[in-house]
């Protein structure tokens, strides 16, 4: 009895510190996953379960008419997009919307930043403020205000001032597009690099002055380099966006005028998925081109963050200012 | 005295009792226009509802009936997404008002149900225009009961052929020399050609068609001769003859500058506003938009008036010398959906709707044509009048649940020649490989 009990005394004593240094890993581990769950919860629940089920969706072949009993049909939604003969178009044209968009965007949020930051800070505020006049207005407005603009003489605005027989939006489908997403898109750079350009020490400024840079001298050599981490976060945010946003396209031209003209993949899918003008809709098929539009997304994020060295701008900083 | 206050009392109790007992039914339904003046399509159920909570009253069923829902005038796109998200959702409305091709569809997925049994119970029904069950047919069964129908003629305006030199004897014959055959799609482009050399209208403006997708392109195929679908196998066809005439018939139309190369472009007001400022030669279009152009767009030149000096009417004509012309009707048809937990007094309700004058205030209302013989016998309405012998140039879409593919594939074809992206050969081979591979055993190709 005695010998057990010093068996087992010896043994709680063996064991005793290793449970106390295993319990202080929880407790080590516990407060950042406390900390992760909230951000945990959401990702799970907004990302990795609709993914997940769009995947699911994506081997089968549920639409309209089977919706109550859908079947398991493999790949053979990716099958039918492989040999869709449009596909190629497609993806040109969002290769193109996205492209020129982002271009568009991005440039046109860093001039208006470095413009409007160079300026009487009134006259600045007031600017901006007028470029977010499209991004509070309603999508269906923002495109009514287009369509009043652009229609032929002599129902549009530009066909009034140009003489033009055709309408702009019709006769140049990708700029008006372009032109429409780009002025909603641009305010998002643009405040987003008017903040980071403020908040850049004004000593690199005076040090500019003193060394005799001239303004463009400064923008190049102080403010650019200063905001590689904002233009990266716009960029990828842009592109992420861009990829899955098509309310401007199919309010302006609905993906014509004519065949296929400014259909992008994210506007396909949806008309596959969700809207047809005679009522039976393919969601499996649809959620194929939305699986595919997930994986274009994290490789596009990936290749982002290395050609922006992500690693090194989100690192320790190698100099304190203080 | 207190005691006749306490009979008195009871005797209130006794002759409210009933209408307290009174149980509410709602019935939801959901309706669409999308054109305005198609509001009928919802306020007609509203007026009935009324009529047969007074025979409920009269049969003392202790049930009342409330309809709530709505009428669209977006479009069918989100309408239909809406139903079927509905559906899908397990909560539909009671009663769905839609294109007649829809019953096919939503009778395929289980989502609506066969009403024959239900049918013959209310004599209203009998009045109704035999062949427009056939419309709501599918595998042998009725699943809808027809609320209007329509046609879909081929306008033409009369100031503009009186300009480039027509005399108005010619141009009153001209309806009826596109019912002789004499008067083919040839002529049309003919004609609209000259029109654009001659200046008398603008280049593209000779001939307008819809700016989107839908049914009118399956008709402009079948004026071309097209086959659509073979009874005997229940399958659908694609006829790659008539495809290449209809597909050449487009490509020389822009080529000449008489139809726009972008007329897909989507925009229905851009449409209206053309035709209606006179613009416009040759436009195809339905009956329902006379009454949009009366309401909407012409009401400060003169309303029908204006419309009756201007435009004229006839059926889509034939591509050859001789042939028959056609035009096509949609149906639109009320559904129950088998969801429902009042399927019989939701058929009763459109029993009390299927009645004349309803039917008649819908179809002077909103220029669609009524389905009831009595109505079609009785209205005195010029343009219901003078359109209606159309109908014996008509005919449906065809009862296939996966007609939708064929029509997209169709609609991709003429997306394709219009633009100018590809010929007119290729066109059909796009259609014709766009349908097998999204339709597979279900299409002959001929």
């Amino acid at each position: 009895m005695a010998e057990s009990d010093r068996i087992a005394a010896q043994a709680e004593a063996e064991v005793a510190p290793a449970r106390v240094a295993a319990g202080a890993r929880v407790a080590r581990a516990a407060t950042p996953a406390l900390f992760l769950l909230p951000a945990g919860v959401l990702i799970a629940l907004f990302f990795l379960v609709p993914v997940a089920t769009t995947l699911y969706l994506s081997l089968t072949d549920i639409s309209t008419l089977t919706f109550r009993q859908p079947r398991w049909v493999g790949l053979a939604n990716y099958r039918d997009l492989l040999t869709d003969p449009f596909l190629p178009r497609i993806l040109l044209n969002t290769v193109r919307y996205v492209v020129l968009t982002l271009l568009f965007n991005v440039g046109m949020g860093l001039t208006l930043a470095v413009l409007t930051t160079a300026v009487r800070p009134g006259i600045g505020n007031q600017a901006r403020a007028l470029w977010l006049l499209p991004r509070i207005l309603p999508p269906v407005v923002y495109v009514l205000v287009w369509q009043g603009i652009s229609r032929e003489a002599p129902y549009g605005l530009l066909g009034i001032l140009t003489g033009s027989s055709r309408g702009w939006i019709t006769s140049h489908p990708w700029a008006t597009v372009v032109l429409a997403n780009g002025l909603v898109g641009a305010s998002f750079g643009m405040l987003i690099f008017t903040s980071a350009i403020r908040s850049i020490s004004p000593e690199l400024f005076y040090a500019a002055a003193v060394d005799g840079a001239t303004t463009w001298q400064t923008v190049r050599r102080v403010v650019l380099p200063l905001l590689r981490w904002p233009i990266l976060f716009v960029t990828a945010y842009q592109t992420l966006s861009l990829l899955t946003s098509f309310e401007y396209i199919l309010l302006l031209t609905d993906g014509g005028p004519g065949f296929y003209t400014t259909t992008v993949w994210s506007l396909h899918a949806y008309k596959l998925a969700l809207s047809n003008y005679y009522g039976n809709v393919q969601f499996g098929l649809g959620a194929a081109m939305a699986a595919v539009l997930v994986v274009v997304g994290v490789v596009v994020s990936v290749v982002y963050l290395r050609v922006f060295n992500f690693r090194q701008l989100v690192g320790e900083p190698r100099i304190e200012v203080s | 005295m207190r005691g006749i206050a306490a009979a008195g009392l009871v005797l209130a109790l006794l002759v409210l009792a009933p209408a307290y007992a009174q149980q509410a039914v709602t019935l939801t339904a959901w309706t669409i226009g999308p054109d305005n003046p198609s509001v009928t399509r919802f306020s007609n159920l509203q007026a009935a509802a009324e009529r047969l909570n007074a025979d409920l009253r009269r049969e003392g069923a202790g049930v009342q009936v409330k309809v709530e829902g709505f009428f669209d005038t977006t479009d069918w796109d989100p309408f239909l997404r809406r139903v079927l998200l509905a559906f899908q959702g397990g909560n539909p409305p009671d009663i769905i008002q839609a294109s007649h091709p829809l019953t096919t569809t939503w009778a395929a997925a289980g989502y609506i149900i066969a009403l024959d049994d239900q049918i013959p119970r209310y004599r209203q029904f009998a009045d109704v225009v035999e062949s427009l069950w056939d419309a709501v047919r599918y595998r042998g069964k009725i699943y809808g009961i027809p609320q209007d129908t329509e046609a879909r003629p081929l306008y033409f305006n009369k100031t503009l052929l009186r300009q480039l030199g027509w005399t108005d004897q010619q141009i009153a014959a001209l309806p009826q020399r596109i019912v002789r055959g004499e008067f083919t799609w040839e002529d049309v482009l003919a004609t609209a050609r000259e029109a654009v050399q001659k200046k008398v209208v603008e280049s593209g403006k000779g001939y307008y068609h819809r700016p989107r997708p839908g049914p009118d392109f399956l008709q402009w195929y079948r004026s071309f001769g097209g086959r659509d679908f073979d009874a005997a196998s229940g399958k659908l066809v694609f006829t790659r003859e008539a495809a290449l005439r209809y597909f050449r018939w487009l490509r020389a139309a822009v080529d000449a500058g008489v139809l726009e190369r972008n007329r897909l472009d989507g925009d229905w007001n851009r449409f209206h506003q053309t035709v209606t400022d006179g613009k416009v030669l040759f436009f195809s279009g339905g009956t329902w938009n006379w009454a949009e152009w009366e309401q909407q767009w012409v009401t400060r030149k003169g309303g029908q008036e204006w419309l009756f000096a201007n435009f004229g009417f006839a059926p889509h004509p034939t591509w050859r010398q001789g042939g028959r012309p056609i035009t096509l009707s949609q149906p639109q048809a009320y559904m129950v959906s088998s969801a429902s937990k009042n399927k019989a007094l939701a058929v009763r309700l459109l029993a009390y709707t299927t009645v004349p004058d309803l039917d008649a205030k819908h179809a002077v209302g909103s220029a669609h044509l009524p389905v009831l013989k009595t109505t079609a016998r009785l209205i005195g309405d010029r343009f219901l009048k003078e359109v209606s012998y159309l109908l014996t140039y008509t005919s449906f879409q065809p009862p296939h649940p996966d007609l939708p593919r064929w029509n997209d594939a169709l609609f991709r074809g003429v997306s394709a020649v219009e633009s100018g992206q590809v010929t007119p050969e290729q066109a059909v081979e796009v259609v014709a490989t766009e349908m097998q591979r999204a339709l597979r055993d279900q299409i002959i190709v001929e």
